[in-house]
């Protein structure tokens, strides 16, 4: 099982807001797979996922601000 | 209904996850040495910081200026310039293993020289290592290393020559301060013109247009064979005949390299931005600028003076 945490995506960013998932719970993901759009005030960035399996559960939903080092998703 | 992302489709960055990022952002902190990718918090950081790649910023984190486009604090008293620093920077490059570099830094206007003094130290000092130890900088090839900084020449990226590019503030139009830099013999100058006339007195208040536009004149009329580069911010307002009118001056006043991008709020109490201009616009600058003739030139929404798509 793997936590996807949110990354820092810029510097002395500390949170981002889910703009949309590309993938819904019980896909099939493989590793480098975008899988949530995070913005930032800046930009938007895809995070990619960091291993191949199934997307069990999404932790924030489209619009929620998440905290960097937050669990955006487990994939197991 | 899928929901909207609050940026255009084109304006998307990639996260990565590798350790070459770590091992970039390790060696910054563990130098203490600042630089404009994470002072401007910026978007492209994951890519250049994958490569190994980032734009060292000089002279302090502290601003003496307050422009409305920028996250660098403003201070009015600052530290006087710090040698170590130099050296700091000499030992990250080596130590990353990059073949070009870019040098930048805050506006000093509190100090006689604006930092230009700086400015040349941090070139000798970076030579001298080139210098006197051959193997410091050893040959590479890595992918994208030798393209992707528009002022390195195809032979000194084979030649195992260190191409130094230097971005510096306006000085206050001190003629003596640009001669100082041009004088230690940088690859590349470059002074960034930032945004049209029109909008000089909201984005950059302290600065002056044509003084910037003598920045790069001054340069070039003290030393001919010295390559010159401004850039320039779309999306604070400006129209694009406007845009258009500054590439015009940025050709007469002697520029050879120019980049166009599009600007990003940094922070909350920046400037907002006012269009997210198309692909496609930039695309029609990119052909301005090859029809005015700039010897090189980038534009993209991601382009940044020292990133180039």
């Amino acid at each position: 099982m793997a936590e996807l945490k949110l990354p820092e995506l810029a510097e002395g960013v500390n949170e981002a807001v889910v703009s949309f998932w590309h993938f819904k719970e019980g896909d099939t993901v493989k590793e480098g797979d975008e899988v949530v759009e995070m913005a930032t005030d800046k930009a938007a960035f895809n995070v990619p996922s960091k291993t191949a399996g199934t997307l069990k559960k999404i932790a924030a939903n489209e619009g929620d601000t998440v905290k960097v080092g937050s669990v955006l998703a487990v994939i197991e | 209904m899928k929901p909207l992302s609050r940026f255009p489709s084109w304006l998307r960055r990639s996260v990565r996850f590798n350790k070459e990022i770590i091992e970039t952002k390790t060696l910054l902190f563990e130098k203490n040495i600042n630089t404009v990718c994470q002072s401007a918090r910026c978007p492209n950081i994951h890519d250049c910081f994958s490569r190994k790649k980032c734009t060292f910023l000089i002279l302090g984190n502290y601003c003496t200026r307050s422009c409305r486009f920028c996250a660098i604090e403003t201070e009015k008293k600052l530290s006087p310039p710090d040698t170590k620093e130099l050296f700091d920077i000499r030992d990250a490059v080596r130590d990353l293993g990059v073949r070009s570099v870019v040098i930048t830094s805050v506006t000093r206007d509190d100090l006689e020289d604006g930092g230009a003094g700086h400015f040349a130290d941090c070139i000798k000092i970076l030579r001298e290592a080139e210098i006197l130890q051959p193997g410091v900088y050893p040959e590479r090839s890595r992918r994208g290393l030798q393209d992707d900084q528009m002022g390195e020449t195809t032979e000194s990226s084979q030649s195992g020559h260190l191409n130094i590019e230097v971005l510096v503030p306006d000085f206050l139009g001190r003629k003596s301060s640009i001669e100082r830099v041009v004088f230690a013999r940088p690859d590349v100058f470059a002074h960034n013109i930032e945004t049209v006339p029109r909008l000089y007195k909201e984005v950059r208040p302290q600065a002056d247009y044509k003084r910037s536009l003598d920045v790069i004149r001054h340069a070039k009329g003290f030393s001919a064979e010295i390559v010159t580069k401004s850039g320039l911010m779309a999306g604070l307002g400006e129209d694009v005949d406007e845009v258009y009118g500054v590439m015009r001056d940025l050709k007469r006043a002697g520029c050879d390299i120019i980049t166009i991008g599009q600007y990003l709020k940094p922070d909350t109490g920046c400037l907002d931005v006012k269009e997210f201009l198309h692909p496609s616009k930039f695309e029609q600058f990119s052909e301005w600028a090859k029809e005015i003739g700039f010897k090189k030139y980038n534009c993209s929404p991601f382009t940044r003076s020292s990133y180039l798509e």
